[in-house]
């Protein structure tokens, strides 16, 4: 059988892949789809919680569900923002790499 | 009516003053009448008051808060202040008259007169206050016409200097006298004349307190009367006009501390200790000043320094507890004083202000009646029977004589250089051959200012005789009365004088020369080495302080410190989008740990 | 009446801002107020401690906020000493090169400011009004100030605004030290809870300090003095009259109204240091004031000095001292207004305020040197004017604080300091009149002119009320004495 856990596991490692993504690659594209994924990993442990763990009344709860619609709504949104971001700085800088993209210095 | 009539005596003065600066100054002529009208209205009044006993004055309260502190504004009538009241209007209403004549050609008369009626205002609420808080008040106000009336010629630097040297130096000799009044104030609860007396006698047993009590009393009176060690401001005064040098330097401000001394006698009697010390001092500023004198070349630094010895005198009197004979003095001294210097002021402004007594010589001759009058006010001042000065000097020396032997023996060694430098300036002056030009072209003075000195000459004359002098003051009693010290003091003159005609007749230069007492014992240059090295170099020091350690340093490094801290923090800025985000995350991940496991 | 004399300056500030004529407007908004403020003087009942002219307007009732203003004694001299200081600063301004409309504004809102400030009887109130006053004091500074006057702008603002921070900081503990059924902002209700002992002895002695330190900062107590002389230093002169004149005051004002009355224990408690204080006011600083080589940092310095004075008076806790503080504290403000307005016209007509670039001056302004040694003899405390008056009661005031016979205590060796630093004043005070005006003068100066007649009404009109006060200082002493010993019977019990 498949518990809770493994789905919780999957969830992390999702997690986890995103996270070092976010942190580590220097394209500006695979950084917004490494966030993507962190956001989907979140998505994956909450319907988890909501199919495994089951209300007083044996059925599950299905506010965690409902959760997951806004999370994915909120993220479709703020995709949309980021990558209309990216064009914007691609037009200015020529370039996608994090490294060129630091006038935020002191 | 009756009630106001000692108010106008003060009133009328200061409204002169008010009026001559607010809306006169253009005209001079118009300012110099109303200031001298007003002074001969005090006169008048004066004198009325002086003749009516029962006159009483109107009172106000000047600050009054129930039950804590009550300062009224009243004058006292006794026969003190009445006295004194005719006397100081009366030299003063001479003066004025005097100034028309001295002042004829000056640019700023109207400042002048306007001073002057301020000063009579000040000096008269001296002699009339019947509180130590109103007499501290005008005791100031003195000292401020004072200090404009001396830096009168402003654009000179030395008169400008001088009217500051009085107003700081007295203004030392205040912060005493403040102190001794607040100490009164504290002991008896009450700032009247009146009340006190009565209050003080109760203090007995706390010797110390009450001997540092009169002691700084007695400051105020050697801050205004020039005593030692006081007394470098009255000879720098004399760059003021020279009417004002008989005024304010001779005959009235100058004699205010000693008036105040006499009125508070009871503070300073109350310890033993004290009148020694104001003995002392008084003698010590009289044979000094008698010493310094000797060696001038100034005809007005003579007598400045004249007037300082004979306030010493007076002083001398009061520490030797006999108020009557300081009063007799200061008011004899006032007439033959005011008269030398008026006399000297004709000199000087018959001479296109020639002040050094070696460009003078024979004006006997030239300047006749100057001649007479000055000769009545020197003989006067020497001690010279049967001028006025004999009786009251005389009658200091038998109180010395009497009490305390040193003291006499200083004294009659003053009485001798008094004669002595009085004689050599007179001879230098009046015989010889005249050692300038200005000298032999000078012509007598303008009657308005002959009649004033011929006044006074009488009143130098006869102010002695106790058929005059009785209705004014309290006669000194003479007990014991030896003819031994009247003598002595009249070979104290004879020799003095003969000394001087000796070595002074036809003279071109003086034959003397003794460094010590020509640089006045260096004092002057004692006070600046000291000033100098104790508030000029402590102001620096504070400044330095203040500019670098607490501005620079304190305030100045917690700005620097916080722009510090600030380019600190600033490091973090990298501008590494994933480095922030990193630090995020760290942050996530720590505010989870202490949300969920603590 | 009490709420138009506070808004006439704020609105005419306003409606200079839009475009009315800036110095029509000001100078008549000037007059109105100031006489407003004569007309509270007249119509003032003497004889009672309490608030009159009361006026009140709900603003939130759930946080207590609530806009009361109203004079009593001390707050009608106050008002009074502001609106003359107004007057006398916006007539000496004259025509201003540049932003003409934006130097009047702002110095019309330092005027409504601290006449709000002095008016307020609500604490919020009280506090906020004074915040008004500190960004035009910054514009006033940083734009049309002479010297260095950006870095004065800036340290003045900053530093203090510390100082009100310390002083919201020790509000707002006083507030909450009270029990919560007895909180309010207002002074009068505090006042009374404070007199039935609501506040506890031991949250007051920390609480007396922050308030000292907050109020001692606005006050240029030592230390806290530095912003001062470099501020009005390079300050144009009308700023420089109401901050040095008036908006100082508040923090007088302040210690007076709250910090005694409210917590008395705490006053005892720190009286030793507050002493120590100001005696380093008056003696350090006016070493310091003797070593001054310019004549602007001269009247700054000085005007640091003379704080210790009333801080003096404050300490001694007594009426006398306290009424002899208030008076001190209105004559000072006069005095140091004429002074400080002189000196910009100086400085306008010579380009240099420098002793020894200056001197003889009286021969060709002899109006202003007249007035200057009015300015002068005034501040040095000559009686005939009312600073004299107000030292006098000082003096008097702390000399019989723990007074024991044959012996000197704290307070007589403070008055014998205080009494020498009356020397002090006098020393450079009458040192920068000499070096100014009098001796030679020199060939670069010959074509001045002096103060024209429009600019001498002003200047008549401060001396007059200090020789007004300094004749009759009774007329004062009857207004303010009741107020005065309202608060310390209150205080005492």
């Amino acid at each position: 059988m498949i518990t809770l856990g493994d789905y919780l596991i999957v969830s992390g490692i999702l997690f986890s892949i995103g996270f070092a993504g976010v942190m580590l690659r220097r394209n500006l594209i695979i950084v917004l789809m490494s966030l993507e994924l962190m956001l989907n990993a979140a998505n994956l442990s909450l319907v988890a919680f909501s199919r495994f763990r089951l209300g007083p009344s044996g059925l599950p709860n299905y506010n965690a569900q409902v959760f997951v619609f806004f999370i994915i709504t909120v993220a479709a949104a703020e995709v949309a923002v980021g990558l209309a971001i990216l064009v914007a700085l691609f037009r200015a800088r020529h370039t996608t790499d994090l490294k060129d993209i630091s006038s935020l210095k002191f | 009516m009756n009630f106001m009539l000692p108010w106008f005596i003060l009133l009328v003065p200061l409204f002169s003053a008010a009026v001559i600066t607010l809306f006169t100054r253009r005209w001079k002529a118009l300012s110099s009448a109303i200031s001298v009208v007003a002074v001969l209205v005090s006169f008048i009044c004066s004198c009325l008051i002086f003749a009516h006993q029962s006159i009483r004055a109107a009172e106000f309260t000047w600050i009054g808060i129930d039950g804590v502190f009550q300062v009224p504004f009243g004058l006292t009538l006794d026969q003190l202040s009445r006295t004194m009241a005719v006397l100081v209007s009366g030299v003063g209403a001479v003066i004025h008259i005097y100034s028309l004549g001295y002042m004829r050609d000056d640019e700023g008369r109207s400042r002048y007169f306007a001073a002057l009626s301020l000063f009579m205002f000040a000096m008269l609420g001296i002699v009339l206050a019947n509180n130590f808080v109103m007499l501290f008040i005008f005791w100031e106000l003195v000292g401020f016409t004072s200090y404009v009336l001396i830096g009168h010629w402003f654009y000179r630097d030395a008169a400008a200097d001088a009217a500051n040297k009085a107003f700081i130096t007295t203004r030392i000799g205040d912060f005493g006298f403040m102190l001794g009044i607040l100490m009164v104030w504290m002991a008896t609860g009450s700032v009247l004349f009146a009340e006190i007396t009565p209050r003080m006698s109760t203090l007995t047993g706390h010797s110390i307190f009450l001997t540092v009590l009169a002691l700084l009393v007695f400051c105020g009176a050697v801050g205004k009367s020039a005593q030692f060690p006081l007394h470098v401001w009255l000879p720098d005064a004399m760059e003021g006009p020279t009417p004002i040098s008989a005024l304010i330097h001779a005959a009235t401000m100058v004699a205010a501390g000693v008036y105040m001394l006499v009125r508070v006698a009871f503070i300073i009697q109350a310890s033993q200790t004290a009148l020694l010390v104001v003995a002392w001092i008084g003698t010590i500023t009289a044979v000094m000043a008698a010493l310094i004198a000797t060696q001038q070349n100034d005809i007005k630094r003579i007598l400045a320094y004249s007037t300082l010895s004979q306030l010493g005198y007076m002083v001398m009197a009061v520490g030797l507890a006999s108020n009557e004979a300081a009063m007799f003095h200061l008011f004899t001294h006032a007439f033959f004083k005011a008269l030398l210097f008026l006399a000297a002021g004709s000199i000087i402004v018959m001479l296109h202000h020639e002040q050094n007594i070696w460009s003078m010589g024979g004006l006997s001759r030239r300047l006749p009646i100057t001649f007479v009058t000055f000769a009545v006010g020197a003989l006067a001042l020497i001690g010279c029977p049967p001028f006025s000065g004999f009786f009251s000097k005389d009658a200091i020396l038998a109180l010395a004589y009497e009490r305390n032997a040193p003291i006499f023996a200083v004294a009659l060694f003053t009485a001798f250089l008094t004669a002595f430098y009085v004689i050599r300036l007179f001879v230098i002056v009046f015989f010889g051959n005249p050692r300038s030009d200005v000298a032999r072209e000078s012509r007598e003075s303008p009657p308005v200012m002959t009649v004033p000195l011929i006044v006074l000459a009488f009143l130098a004359t006869f102010g002695g005789f106790a058929f005059f002098a009785r209705n004014f003051l309290p006669l000194p009693v003479e007990k014991g009365v030896t003819i031994l010290v009247p003598a002595l003091a009249i070979v104290a003159l004879i020799v003095g004088s003969g000394l001087a005609i000796a070595l002074y007749r036809n003279r071109a230069a003086d034959p003397v020369n003794i460094e010590l007492l020509r640089r006045k014992f260096y004092f002057d240059e004692f006070y600046s080495w000291l000033i100098n090295w104790t508030q000029e170099l402590l102001a620096r020091v504070s400044a330095f302080l203040d500019r670098w350690i607490i501005d620079a340093g304190a305030v100045g490094g917690s700005s620097r410190g916080t722009w510090g801290v600030g380019a600190l923090l600033r490091l973090v800025q990298v501008g590494n989008l994933q480095g922030y985000a990193f630090l995020f995350g760290l942050g996530v991940i720590v505010l989870i740990y202490f949300a969920v496991f603590r | 009446m009490v709420l138009f004399a506070i808004f006439c300056p704020i609105l005419a500030a306003i409606l200079i801002m839009v475009g009315a004529p800036a110095r029509k407007t000001a100078l008549a908004a000037a007059i109105l107020t100031f006489a407003a403020a004569l007309i509270l003087l007249a119509s003032f009942g003497h004889g009672q401690g309490n608030f009159q002219h009361v006026t009140s307007f709900t603003i939130s009732p759930e946080w207590r906020l609530r806009f009361t203003t109203g004079i009593d004694g001390l707050s009608l001299v106050m008002v009074l000493l502001a609106t003359i200081v107004t007057l006398a600063a916006v007539w000496f301004a004259g025509t201003i090169e540049r932003y003409e409309n934006s130097f009047y504004a702002c110095l019309l809102f330092i005027s409504g400011a601290a006449i709000g400030a002095f008016a307020s009887i609500d604490l919020f109130f009280f506090y906020a009004f004074h915040e008004l006053a500190l960004i035009p004091t910054f514009l006033l500074i940083g734009i049309w100030g002479s010297g260095n006057r950006v870095a004065a702008a800036w340290k003045i603002t900053i530093y203090l605004a510390v100082g009100s921070f310390i002083l919201l900081l020790g509000l707002i503990l006083l507030y909450q030290s009270i029990p919560p059924g007895w909180r309010s902002f207002d002074i009068r209700a505090l006042t009374v809870a404070a007199s039935l002992g609501q506040i506890p002895a031991d949250a007051q002695r920390p609480i007396y300090l922050l308030l000292l330190i907050g109020f001692g900062t606005l006050v240029s107590l030592f230390p806290f003095h530095t912003w001062a002389p470099e501020a009005y230093a390079s300050a144009p002169a009308p700023a420089a009259m109401l901050h040095a004149g008036v908006l100082k005051k508040f923090g007088l004002y302040g210690l007076l109204r709250l910090a005694i009355p409210l917590l008395p224990e705490g006053a005892r408690y720190w009286t030793t240091l507050l002493v120590v204080l100001l005696l380093g006011n008056i003696i350090y600083i006016g070493l310091v004031t003797i070593a001054q080589k310019r004549l602007d940092w001269m009247l700054g310095y000085s005007s640091v000095m003379h704080m210790g004075y009333i801080f003096l008076g404050i300490a001694s806790a007594g009426i006398l001292g306290v009424t002899g503080a208030a008076l001190l504290m209105f004559a000072h403000g006069l005095s140091i207004a004429l002074l400080f307005a002189l000196a910009g016209e100086l400085r306008r007509r010579t380009g240099t305020l420098v002793f020894d670039e200056l001197g003889g001056l009286a021969k060709v302004m002899p109006f202003a040197g007249l007035a200057f040694g009015f300015g002068v003899f005034a501040s040095i405390g000559l009686p005939g004017f009312a600073n004299f008056a107000g030292e006098l009661m000082i003096f008097f005031g702390a000399f019989k604080n723990g007074w024991e016979m044959g012996a000197f205590h704290t307070f007589q060796i403070a008055t014998l300091l205080a009494l020498w630093g009356v020397v002090i004043s006098t020393v450079y005070m009458l040192r920068a009149y000499r070096k100014t005006f009098m001796g030679i003068l020199s060939e670069q100066w010959k074509q001045l002119f002096d103060v024209g007649p429009a600019l001498r009404v002003p200047v008549m009109l401060l001396v007059g009320a200090l020789l007004c006060y300094g004749f009759f200082p009774q007329s004062f002493v009857r207004v303010v004495a009741p107020t005065v010993r309202t608060y310390l019977t209150a205080s005492r019990r």
